[in-house]
């Protein structure tokens, strides 16, 4: 048995090619290419081989991903230079638990040769046109002087679209134009209790057509009651922890980068503590025994009761949601493990696994609602209590919360009443707020930009790049568009779709308060030569700019379909390569645009004459 | 025999705008005359495509029915109108959604983008890359751009910019939501029939789904130089049109 540390290889262009400027950086799309043991590695690959010389069977344990398959490949090239005729086999598994494992070695399979590959391809896109553009960038720009003099510019095919949404942000925000709108807000008072009623247009952008409408309602002086109805409402419990969304909750819920959550959650998998951090999937194999990982939670001083309530009868089968990678579950816990065991930081992010694990083996908060609606003329008004009468799965994910609204008086359908208050009211749109680490990593999965593995990792470099900075949120921002929000439906709805209202974002929900959740929030915003860059290639105005997403989305599809077999790399390869070759001929051709938005941002010389 | 009568009947049993005599008399010239239906589609073509305002009496009646003189009267709290009268579209508008939000939206799809509910960014241009540009792929292209900024829901509130046949301009509001009228899906040039009856508050008719028939129809150019000029007007209508 012996152990590597990612990978063992890098492709490297031969030596004629480490010159920047010459051959010219384009030259490098079709350029030889090496693969060559890192230097710090060979070590490692020298053990390898060493070992396979008195070994017949080969097994490869590395993680069960694109990334893991490629490593394991790079083990049997290595341990081949030892023992040619070595037998391989590889190990699959999500988590190190001792049964788990030993069940994985009686279920040995072969390499997945198909997912090599896709990295194969990946890593050379990554060469060739990280390699290509960089030099591209930093030999065109370093002529302007300044800051730009000894800065090499790092381009990354995932880095600028990421880049690209935060530029893109920060532009909606600053060119934000608020606007005022109008609505009619209706309040009664009967049995001593005071209601609001909601205008069912919410809002318009025109006066003269709000006051028109608060006319007649004043003019109809008497409001009908034309619905009551009271029905069992819920709270929907989590769906089961993806990375991507463990990510989010990290940021947001636990104040930690990404990147920091990734490492963490990593030591935990290693630790044996939780099953694997890196997954798409959210919904558990049927097969998978969740009772008996519950039952491991018992003992726990803050959460023990309610996992035992799971366990004496209260356990139901989590949500499923769509995502299956066929690779791995969900994250959930895999043994218990006391705080005092764990860093500070491992702690809480093992507790909002085991939380939200223990969330998803409970219940949905059930409620019951009772809705209202009247008219009054020809506007239609209502509104809509809630009494929670179990909380549920609220009781362990201390991380949401449904409470009561105020009590509404009794009102009957028919009923007639003056309405003690209808006033006109104004308010004006607010603008959106700048990208919090959680809706960056939102918008990079929705659009196909790095894997849920590598996020944070590109969120992290384009901040060492200097290309975004962060800065605090000030305290009355709140988290916006996220999972939170009330995942409030009514029960007799068929389908369990997520309560997510179809918010506008820009625009924004100016007038409504916010929650006061976000204060000191870390968001982030582009620096000088962050702007320059994106805005130099998108004003360029080729079909797709490389800070927008497109370019990078199609690759990713690639990766999976080499995976899948319905491509190969070669193909993938030719295709890609000349893809973003042609980008990069428009590019030259079109350098000038680049250099004046530099010009404008990073030396502010005013817009182009 | 009697062509004439039967086809007038024939397109005011449609609610149509009511036909000029040349209308028909042009129509049923033909000999032999077309059968009935083929003579009526052709009419309400016509009529729909028609500018209402044009006097000339050439496709409508230029007696038809129009909008009483204080009809646009700020200080005349609730009217109705007397008679069954058809108008004409010169304008539409969400006011459930701030002028800057559409700004937002129709910028982005002119760069070809397309933010699909939660922040899904995607191109709209694939028309040319894989089937070599048939025409009616390039059709549909450009009516998922106008859907795209079409939106609508069921709350919507739009106040159109009616006219009749004489050029009285009124606005008109959705008191209660009426699904065929949205951005996108109201053409300019689009002929109304109002009921007579139908309410008008302050100088603006109050639409509801059972006091007006939308008949459909456009005036091709008056749409086009709407659509073309839409961004511009929602910029300058939030002062945003201030060169950056």
């Amino acid at each position: 048995m012996t152990c590597v540390t990612g990978h063992l290889t890098n492709v490297e262009f031969t030596s004629e090619y480490k010159n920047w400027s010459h051959p010219p950086p384009e030259s490098l799309f079709t350029a030889p290419i090496v693969t060559n043991v890192h230097d710090d590695k060979k070590d490692i690959a020298k053990n390898i081989a060493d070992q396979a010389k008195y070994a017949r069977l080969l097994v490869i344990w590395t993680d069960c991903d694109r990334e893991g398959e490629h490593i394991g490949q790079e083990i049997v090239d290595a341990a081949k230079k030892g023992n040619a005729g070595i037998q391989v086999k590889r190990a699959k598994f999500s988590n190190v638990e001792r049964a788990h494992v030993l069940s994985a070695a009686r279920r040995l399979v072969e390499l997945d040769e198909k997912q090599v590959n896709a990295v194969a391809a990946r890593i050379e896109l990554d060469l060739r046109i990280g390699y290509a553009f960089t030099r591209f960038i930093t030999n065109n720009l370093k002529h302007l002087g300044g800051p730009l003099a000894d800065l090499v510019l790092s381009y990354g095919s995932c880095q600028f679209p990421t880049l690209g949404f935060v530029v893109d942000r920060y532009f909606r925000v600053k060119n934000f134009v608020p606007e005022p709108f109008w609505g009619i807000s209706l309040m009664h008072r009967k049995e001593g209790k005071q209601v609001k009623f909601s205008w069912a247009r919410n809002r318009l952008f025109d006066r003269m057509t709000a006051v028109l409408l608060y006319e007649r309602c004043l003019a109809a002086k008497k409001a009908k009651v034309t619905k009551v109805q009271e029905k069992p409402t819920r709270k929907f419990k989590p769906l089961p922890l993806t990375t991507v969304e463990l990510q989010k909750a990290a940021t947001r819920l636990l104040r930690m980068s990404g990147q920091q959550a990734m490492t963490i959650a990593e030591g935990l998998y290693n630790k044996g503590f939780i099953s694997y951090p890196r997954t798409e999937t959210d919904r558990f194999d049927k097969g998978m025994n969740l009772r008996a990982l519950v039952q491991k939670q018992t003992t726990d001083q803050r959460w023990g009761p309610f996992a035992q309530g799971l366990v004496n009868g209260g356990f139901q089968q989590p949500r499923e949601g769509k995502h299956d990678d066929k690779a791995h579950p969900p994250i959930h816990p895999i043994a218990h493990v006391a705080p005092t065991a764990l860093t500070y930081d491992e702690g809480r992010l093992y507790e909002y696994v085991t939380r939200r694990f223990l969330a998803c083996c409970s219940e949905d908060a059930k409620g019951m609602a009772t809705d209202i609606e009247l008219l009054f003329g020809d506007e239609q008004f209502s509104t809509r209590g809630v009494i929670v009468l179990e909380r549920n799965y609220l009781d362990v994910y201390i991380y949401e919360n449904w409470t009561d609204s105020t009590e509404l008086p009794r009102f009957t359908v028919g009923e007639q009443f003056e309405p003690t208050e209808a006033m006109m009211t104004e308010g004006k749109t607010s603008p959106p707020n700048y990208l919090t680490e959680a809706d960056l990593i939102a918008l990079m999965d929705a659009n196909g930009i790095g894997t849920d593995a590598t996020m944070a990792e590109h969120i992290q470099k384009i901040q060492d790049r200097e290309y975004v900075a962060t800065t605090t949120r000030g305290g009355t921002a709140a988290t916006e568009g996220d999972e939170d929000g009330p995942d409030e439906a009514p029960a007799t709805r068929g389908g369990r779709g997520r309560g997510r209202g179809g918010r506008g974002r820009g625009g924004g929900a100016g007038g409504s308060a916010r929650g006061g959740r976000g204060s000191g929030l870390k968001v982030f915003v582009p620096t000088q030569l962050g702007v320059a860059l994106i805005l130099g290639f998108d004003r360029m105005s080729f079909e797709t700019s490389l800070g927008k997403p497109f370019l990078r989305k199609e690759m990713e599809l690639q990766m999976k379909a080499i995976c899948q077999g319905s491509t190969t790399r070669r193909a993938v390869l030719e295709q890609s390569i000349a893809q973003y070759r042609q980008v990069f001929l428009q590019s030259q051709e079109q350098v000038g645009v680049l250099k004046q938005a530099c010009r404008e941002f990073i030396f502010g010389q005013g817009p182009r004459a | 025999m009697d062509l004439i009568p039967q086809l007038r009947r024939a397109i005011l049993a449609q609610s149509l705008p009511p036909p000029s005599q040349a209308l028909l008399t042009t129509l049923t010239s033909r000999s032999p005359p077309p059968p009935i239906p083929s003579l009526l589609a052709t009419a309400k073509a016509r009529l729909l495509a028609s500018d209402l305002t044009n006097t000339t009496g050439t496709v409508v009646d230029p007696s038809m029915p129009v909008f009483p003189p204080n009809i646009d009267s700020a200080t005349v709290q609730e009217s109705t109108i007397p008679q069954n009268t058809h108008v004409q579209v010169l304008d539409i508008e969400n006011l459930s959604l701030s002028r800057w939000e559409q700004v937002e939206e129709l910028e982005a799809i002119e760069r070809g983008e397309r933010t699909r509910g939660r922040q899904v960014i995607r191109v709209t241009d694939e028309e040319n890359g894989e089937n070599d540009g048939s025409s009616s792929s390039t059709g549909q292209t450009q009516a998922s751009r106008a859907g795209a900024a079409a939106s609508g829901g069921a709350n919507a509130v739009h106040r159109l910019v009616l006219q009749d046949g004489r050029g009285k301009k009124v606005f008109a509001v959705e008191l209660k939501r009426i699904s065929g009228i949205g951005i996108g899906k109201t053409h300019i040039g689009e002929k109304i029939l109002l009921r007579a009856g139908a309410v008008v508050a302050r100088g603006t008719v109050l639409l509801t789904p059972e006091n007006c028939a939308l008949l459909g129809g456009k005036i091709e150019a008056w749409h086009e130089a709407w659509m073309e000029g839409r961004l511009a007007r929602l910029r300058e209508s939030v002062g945003a049109d201030r060169p950056q």
